[in-house]
């Protein structure tokens, strides 16, 4: 929330945290930390996430049925909770890249006319 | 899923998830430190993101309603005398409010619980032929009317009560009977539990109501086609009536028919020999679109044609009346009614300002607590919204409270009174009730709970914080406050004259004259019936009997029997021409009384002398209203009035041998009616009389000896109403009696709200001056001159509320004028006990704040800064 003094670093667009989670999840169930790292990285440390929103956002997702959660032990031993994308999940996730690919595409094309 | 269980173990994931943002910056090589710190900075606000993801699950609103209901809850708690006040304040308010209400809504807004009852009227004849105004039909007018008037009416029933001997093989026991046409069955919807209802036509049949069937024949299905000797008459019970049956028309006195009704019997009106003598109630059910206008024409056609035909004097001298029966029942209850819910909403107001001005001293004394939660981020609707969930609090206890205080109230009004108010067997709490009783707490918690709070909004947060302990006024509160105690004095006062003027109303009632003592005076009823009192001489040798026994029974000074001949006559002096509604021809009150009547009764003879039993030929005396209304400025003595006697059924002239004074014996708020005494061994008929004893000592002594006495005679007789007459004049006065004792109660609770008003205010007050009390005393003022300062600000204040309130009371108590007794509405003795008694109890209330004021020590009150 607070503007960040790396101009490399752009915050998110309300709403696309949810795809980015569900996104992530897709490649393997993960712990709330995992997939802040991930996003992280895979990113090239561009997307700064607020790490305080990634917990109300996994439970918009919960609460939507997109994603469930296990038990699990994590790598030093420590109980956490492993989130996984549900069938509907899946199928949302589908649905959402499509639309912010067309989004992303029609963006491109207003700033850089051809 | 349960929102809760989600949300579980939220804090240990964010805990886990800051653990492992920390270690991999201490892998990055930062201090362990440095580490929880940036991971602390990359997280954001932990808080925050708990509530957000709380806000997923559950509404933000709920949550915080949560959260403010426990706050308002432990805020009570902590205040438990404060919060007991209020509470108990709203719940007097509400219960108050909630069993009048409920009152006034059965009796005047819901249907009579019968079918089709808009449609149900009243027809009845009154006017100078009728006296105590009374409401009749006779019989043949009953019986034209049903037979001729059909293109309005449905059905047309006529009914009237008695109360007779019902003699079983085994008790011979008096009850109340209700006679009915067919008709009524059915324009009543009653519906049977046992056996079945009469066949049109059928005679002599009985039904008894559920309660009597229990009662007296034990829940016993067998007594159904039985038979027992009712009025001399074998009847057949042919049926027990569904329970809850209700039966509440109006009786020939224009009251209800007292409840309960015990048994109903056919009746068949047969053009008989004498078919005009009933007297009868008719209730009737229109035609669907039918309107009032035209079905009084219809009757008023019907009755034209049998005029001049119809011998009896009810035909000409009459006025037709057709109403709507609920109106013909409840009509009368109206402004008393209307004055009770007044004076009640008058109570709730009270309570309302004593309660506003609870949470305004308590709005004051939580500025501190307002002014932390407001510099820690709360904003003013959060705030606001925080008074509104403790208003909302006190409101349920309160409201919930008021309800249990108004069932139990109405289940006691039920038993204590209930023919006070025709229909008040109807009130019960019901949904209507409960919404009446919800909203109005709802909107006077909130309303009063809420108002102060708007003031703390003004409240200098940053001021508020510095000042150390002691709090300053918030600005206008104190003000407010005093007007708000002003306002409830005013309206106390108002409500306190009202009760008065109505007990000085039946005081007026209670005045008796000298030598009359009713509650020295035992009264009871017997009724002459079945073949052995077929004849005169058998009746006559009865009442010897009875006179015979009483005067040799121990404790009894004088006794007498009375009874009214038969209703009324016209008091027609011979040798005047009857003018028709003449004044100087009134219907009188036929009594045959023996000799033991006026010192029994107390009678004062005024000229004249008084009857004997043992008259050579018919004599007879009149009271002082007859005197005046046949005979006026004339000496009555030795005129001769036309009076139907023994074996003489056509009046003959009896000469007036004397003169008594009037007495109300009967019903304490009539005017005396004009009465005619005759000796009862001269009495045309003698079926039914009182027994009048005057007991030398406690009256319940006496009553159980003279009634085995009387009942020795003839075990089939039934004695019956032993009552003394202090109970049958209190019982005449009940409707009055019932308004009294409620606005009795509305006026001791606005006092008792006023004084805890004036106390709260003025004890505040003085607490909050403490300080400069003690800088007072301490520069040398005098203890006294505090304690007359205190009693002045507080008595300023009544003062000005008496004030108020005495002009509202002359302005209002003219809507009582029908409910007061031989009392003005602005009777002067009563206003100014009453601003006495007021002010009184408000010095009494400030006197002890103004002496706490006195015993302020100087040394603490300076020194608790």
């Amino acid at each position: 929330m607070s503007t960040r003094d790396d101009d490399a670093r752009v915050e998110l667009l309300q709403g696309t945290l949810d795809l980015l989670i569900l996104r992530t999840l897709q490649q393997s169930p993960a712990h709330g930390h995992e997939i802040m790292t991930s996003i992280r990285q895979s990113s090239d440390e561009v997307l700064q996430v607020e790490q305080g929103s990634l917990y109300p956002a996994l439970h918009r997702l919960l609460k939507k049925g997109w994603i469930v959660f296990d038990h699990g032990t994590s790598e030093n031993n420590r109980r956490a909770k492993y989130y996984r994308l549900t069938p509907k999940g899946r199928k949302q996730l589908a649905a959402e890249a499509t639309k912010w690919e067309k989004l992303a595409r029609a963006i491109a094309r207003v700033l850089r006319p051809a | 899923m349960i929102p809760g269980r989600r949300l579980d173990d939220l804090d240990r994931d964010i805990r886990d998830h800051l653990e492992r943002e920390t270690q991999a910056y201490v892998e990055r090589g930062m201090t362990e430190d440095e580490a929880r710190y940036a991971a602390r900075r990359a997280f954001g606000n932990v808080t925050l993101a708990m509530e957000e993801t709380r806000a997923v699950w559950i509404p933000v609103w709920f949550d915080q309603l949560l959260q403010d209901v426990r706050y308002g809850l432990r805020m009570l708690r902590r205040a438990p005398g404060f919060s007991a006040v209020v509470i108990l304040t709203l719940a007097l308010g509400i219960g108050l409010n909630t069993a009048v209400f409920s009152v006034f809504d059965a009796v005047l807004l819901r249907p009579l619980p019968y079918p089709a009852a808009d449609r149900l009227l009243s027809v009845s004849l009154y006017g100078a032929a009728l006296p105590f105004g009374m409401e009749a039909v006779g019989s043949a007018d009953v019986l034209r009317w049903r037979e001729q008037a059909t293109s309005s009416f449905e059905k047309l029933a006529a009914y009237d009560t008695s109360d007779q001997s019902v003699v079983t093989a085994d008790s011979a026991e008096q009850a109340r009977i209700a006679w009915v046409t067919d008709d009524l069955w059915d324009i009543a919807g009653a519906r049977v539990k046992l056996g079945r209802l009469p066949h049109p036509g059928e005679r002599d049949a009985l039904l008894l109501s559920h309660e009597y069937f229990s009662r007296r024949f034990r829940g016993d299905a067998n007594v159904v086609g039985s038979s027992v000797l009712a009025m001399g008459r074998q009847v057949t019970i042919i049926g027990v009536i569904a329970k809850g049956f209700l039966f509440e028309l109006p009786g020939l006195q224009r009251q209800l028919v007292p409840a309960p009704v015990d048994g109903y019997r056919s009746m068949v009106i047969s053009p008989g020999p004498r078919p005009a003598s009933l007297l009868l109630n008719v209730v009737a059910r229109l035609k669907p679109g039918a309107t009032i206008a035209r079905a009084r024409a219809e009757l008023e056609a019907v009755r034209a044609g049998i005029a001049q035909a119809d011998p009896f004097p009810l035909a000409d001298r009459s006025t037709l009346r057709v109403m709507p029966m609920q109106e013909r029942i409840v009509g009368e209850s109206r402004a008393a009614l209307r004055v009770l819910l007044a004076a009640v909403i008058v109570v709730l107001l009270i309570a309302s300002a004593n309660i506003a001005n609870l949470l305004l001293a308590r709005a004051s004394a939580r500025q501190k607590e307002i002014a932390i939660r407001a510099s820690m981020g709360a904003g003013g609707a959060r705030l606001l919204r925080q008074f509104a969930v403790e208003s909302g609090i006190i409101a349920l206890a309160g409201g919930g409270a008021g309800v249990w205080f108004a069932r139990a109230g109405l289940i006691w009004l039920e038993r204590v009174n209930p023919l006070a108010i025709p229909r008040l067997a109807e009130a019960s709490i019901d949904g209507r009730v409960l919404v009446f009783a919800l909203s109005a707490s709802v909107v006077t918690a909130i309303l009063f709970g809420v108002g102060p709070a708007l003031g703390l909004r003004r409240v200098n947060v940053h001021h508020t914080l510095k000042e150390n302990g002691r709090l300053s006024p918030v600005p206008g509160h104190l003000l407010l406050r005093r007007i708000l105690v002003a306002v409830e004095v005013a309206l106390a006062l108002i409500l306190i004259c009202g009760a008065g003027l109505m007990v000085k109303s039946v005081w007026r009632m209670r005045a008796h004259p000298d030598g009359f003592v009713p509650d020295q005076i035992v009264v009871m009823k017997m009724r002459l019936s079945g073949p052995g009192y077929a004849t005169p001489l058998a009746r006559r040798a009865y009442a010897d009997e009875v006179l015979a026994r009483l005067r040799t029974q121990p404790g009894v000074q004088a006794a007498g029997i009375t009874t009214n001949v038969d209703a009324l006559v016209r008091m027609l002096i011979e040798g005047e021409a009857p003018i028709p509604n003449d004044v100087r021809s009134p219907p009188a009150v036929f009594n045959a009384t023996s000799a033991g009547f006026l010192p029994a009764m107390g009678l004062r003879l005024l000229k004249g002398r008084w009857i004997t039993d043992s008259e050579p030929r018919p004599a007879v005396v009149i009271n002082e209203s007859a005197a005046q209304r046949a005979l006026p400025g004339q000496d009555p003595i030795g005129k001769r009035l036309m009076l139907p006697t023994l074996n003489q059924p056509l009046p003959s002239p009896v000469p007036i041998v004397g003169v008594v004074a009037d007495l109300k014996y009967s019903k304490l708020d009539a005017r005396p009616e004009p009465e005619i005494y005759i000796p009862y061994v001269y009495a045309p008929t003698l079926t039914a009389f009182s027994v009048v004893a005057r007991a030398g000592g406690d009256p319940a002594a006496l009553t159980p000896s003279i009634r085995s006495a009387v009942a020795g005679i003839d075990k089939t007789l039934p004695v019956f109403g032993v009552m003394t007459l202090e109970q049958v004049l209190t019982a005449s006065i009940a409707p009055r009696r019932f308004n009294l004792f409620l606005l009795g109660i509305f006026a001791g609770s606005a006092l008792l709200l006023a004084v805890i008003g004036i106390y709260g205010v003025i004890a505040f007050s003085v607490a909050q001056r403490t300080h400069e009390i003690g800088v007072r005393l301490a520069l040398g003022a005098q203890r006294r001159a505090v304690v007359g300062m205190v009693v002045w600000q507080c008595m300023a204040v009544v003062l000005g509320g008496i004030a108020v309130g005495v002009a509202g009371a002359l302005a209002l108590t003219r809507v009582m004028m029908g409910m007061l007794y031989d009392v003005a509405p602005t009777d002067p003795p009563t206003f100014a006990i009453v601003t006495g008694l007021l002010a009184a109890t408000a010095l009494a209330a400030c006197a002890g704040p103004a002496l706490k004021a006195a015993l302020v020590d100087p040394v603490v009150a300076l020194r608790c800064e």
